[in-house]
């Protein structure tokens, strides 16, 4: 598996070339939110918002009022959090094409609680008007800015910065609304977004070498979810369903299927991973990810628990598991 | 038109507007009107004198743009606008009333001319500087007007916008503070003190004037004065009573929010010149 750094400081200054409509906004992390190209490049179509987040994103209102596209780029709390009037009353409510990348999703961030967008997905979610993306890598990050821009209205980013995998392959671009399937099975759907699907992907592999036969999806537009291909293999799924997600298990990914799950009827086992309820604290993403529970051994624990049978897979038989690109769309059974 | 003659037409001008103003809230039996009526004046000489806009074309590009960051005295613009003919004059009797156009707070997806959705405090001059950037950015010599309450000042995020105004050198931006010393519990210099007002946007590199609010003559001449290209932002301070124009509102915190009954309704038409 290719890892790659700094895809989205690149990529966004190649895009964004022939588009002058595209304003940067950036509130004193620049670097952080790998900026520094554009700004350097666009200096004209950067501009430096200081530490004041709120009058950030109704700023990013009056612009989009008037025409542009403002690409807000801030840590994700730092939008959400502070600023949820001012998204909600200046941006949301008059449908502004504002987009907002926030970085640092969940427990991404030795930062600690202060820094971690582990309840974004819920809250964002409640705005109408609003859609929600998520990238799960490198090219998921490059083919965001194409999948947001087709949105006549708001778009909340959940961004991933640094050294980031590829598992998905460049000829196939996230595309708004349309889920990935990465494996075909029956015995059990597992959901996943974001930074779990790496984790996901190593689980499954794992798995069906033992014979459990596991429908995996990962998730990119959290919003609107409306993807029937998710209802189908939740549908046809033996031992029901489990979501994986670096948020709080309230309110995300696993809250939207278990929505879907009642509405449609389906009556059938949910378990949600992520964060259970709790505030995270600081330290590597590979540690934290086990301590909450979102890495490929709790999948196969959280299977385990499912189908009902114990497989003694261990961390060793993890680690020599070699993730290719796939085109996942294209030949699902790859994995 | 002569000047004196001027400054009689935009008088009556408000004067209508404050009959509107009473009119609508006393029939929505609810909104705010001590708000809407110190302001009345200066919206007077803002749409029938110093604006550029077309009410037969609400979103032509080179229009001057107004927005009320003090939201909840939306029917001083609604009454201003359709006495414009941005849309009928009956409108105004559906304020507040389901289906309308006229909500309880500015909504720019369904009223006609207006620039900015607003209502919760704080937030009109940070979108009003994004729109005097845009607007710049684009090649437009509009201006972009946003009306401030006193007590509105309170909010943090004003001053992060007068501080932004400033770095951008917006002097297209003109915001007008409705200085009426009121707010919801009380004398804002007990609430929260905001004054000195000028100093304030003084020190964060504003250009500042302070005029009577009420006075149609220091009203366009500020308005004239406010046109020239200084590479600084303009804030109008103007000192107004809250009600003015109803005996009994005037300086009346009671009447921030609250409708006149019908007895009441009689007594401020009355006063206001109008049946």
């Amino acid at each position: 598996m290719e890892i790659v750094s700094r895809v989205h400081a690149r990529n966004l200054v190649e895009w964004a070339k022939d588009k002058p409509e595209v304003l940067v906004l950036s509130a004193d992390l620049t670097s952080s939110t790998e900026i520094d190209l554009f700004r350097d490049t666009y200096p004209d179509r950067f501009f430096s918002m200081g530490i004041a987040e709120q009058n950030m994103l109704s700023f990013a209102g009056g612009l989009a009022r008037e025409g542009y596209y403002p690409f807000i780029h801030t840590f994700a709390v730092f939008i959400y959090r502070r600023a949820y009037d001012q998204i909600s009353m200046s941006i949301s409510y008059p449908n502004l094409p504002v987009r907002m990348f926030g970085f640092l999703p969940g427990i991404t961030t030795p930062g600690g609680a202060t820094h971690q967008a582990i309840e974004d997905i819920a809250v964002m979610r409640a705005l109408p008007n609003m859609t929600i993306l998520e990238c799960g890598d490198a090219t998921e990050v490059e083919t965001v800015l194409d999948a947001a821009h087709s949105v006549n209205g708001p778009v909340y980013i959940r961004m991933l910065r640094g050294e980031i995998p590829r598992l998905f392959d460049r000829s196939e671009p996230m595309q708004l609304g349309r889920s990935r399937t990465l494996s075909i099975g029956s015995d059990i759907t597992v959901v996943s977004s974001g930074i779990c699907t790496e984790e996901a992907m190593r689980a499954v592999q794992v798995l069906e070498k033992q014979g459990v036969s596991v429908q995996h999806m990962h998730v990119s537009t959290l919003k609107p979810f409306d993807d029937p291909e998710i209802i189908e293999a939740i549908a046809r799924s033996k031992h029901g369903v489990i979501t994986m997600e670096n948020h709080t298990v309230i309110g995300g990914l696993g809250s939207i299927i278990a929505e879907k799950i009642a509405e449609e009827g389906l009556g059938c086992k949910l378990r949600r991973m992520g964060l259970k309820d709790t505030y995270a604290h600081g330290a590597s993403k590979g540690y934290l990810m086990r301590e909450y529970g979102i890495d490929a051994m709790a999948l196969i624990s959280e299977v385990e628990h499912a189908v009902g049978q114990r497989f003694g897979i261990t961390e060793a038989d993890l680690a020599a598991t070699y993730i290719a690109p796939v085109h996942s769309m294209a030949k699902p059974e790859a994995l | 038109m002569e000047y004196l003659e001027k400054v009689k037409y935009l008088e009556d001008k408000a004067r209508e507007l404050r009959r509107h103003i009473i009119t609508m809230i006393h029939e929505a039996q609810s909104g705010h009107p001590g708000g809407s009526l110190s302001a009345a004046d200066f919206v007077a000489v803002l749409y029938f004198d110093a604006l550029r806009i077309r009410p037969s074309e609400p979103k032509w590009n080179e229009r001057d743009r107004v927005i009320l960051s003090k939201g909840h005295t939306c029917p001083v613009i609604y009454a201003a606008l359709a006495m414009k003919g941005f849309y009928d004059l009956s409108e105004i009797h559906t304020l507040r009333k389901m289906g309308s156009i006229l909500q309880g707070h500015p909504d720019m997806k369904k009223v006609p001319g207006l620039d900015m959705t607003s209502g919760s405090l704080g937030q009109g001059l940070s979108a009003g500087a994004g729109m005097a950037f845009g607007a710049k950015y684009d090649g437009l010599d509009s201006k972009v007007y946003v009306i401030l309450g006193d007590g509105e000042l309170q909010e943090g995020q004003v001053w992060e916008a007068a501080m932004t105004a400033a770095k951008y050198k917006l002097d297209n931006l003109i915001a007008f503070v409705d200085d009426n010393n009121l707010q919801v519990d009380g004398n804002t210099c007990e609430i929260m003190p905001v004054h000195p007002i000028a100093d304030k946007f003084l020190a964060f590199g504003w250009e500042v004037y302070s005029i009577d609010g009420h006075n149609i003559g220091e009203i366009l001449k500020v308005l004239e004065d406010v046109k020239h290209a200084s590479g600084k932002p303009k804030c109008i301070i103007a000192n107004t009573v809250k009600g003015k124009g109803v005996s009994y509102m005037e300086n009346a915190c009671d009447w921030h929010g609250a409708c006149p009954d019908a007895c009441q309704y009689t007594t401020a038409m009355e006063e206001l010149g109008g049946a």
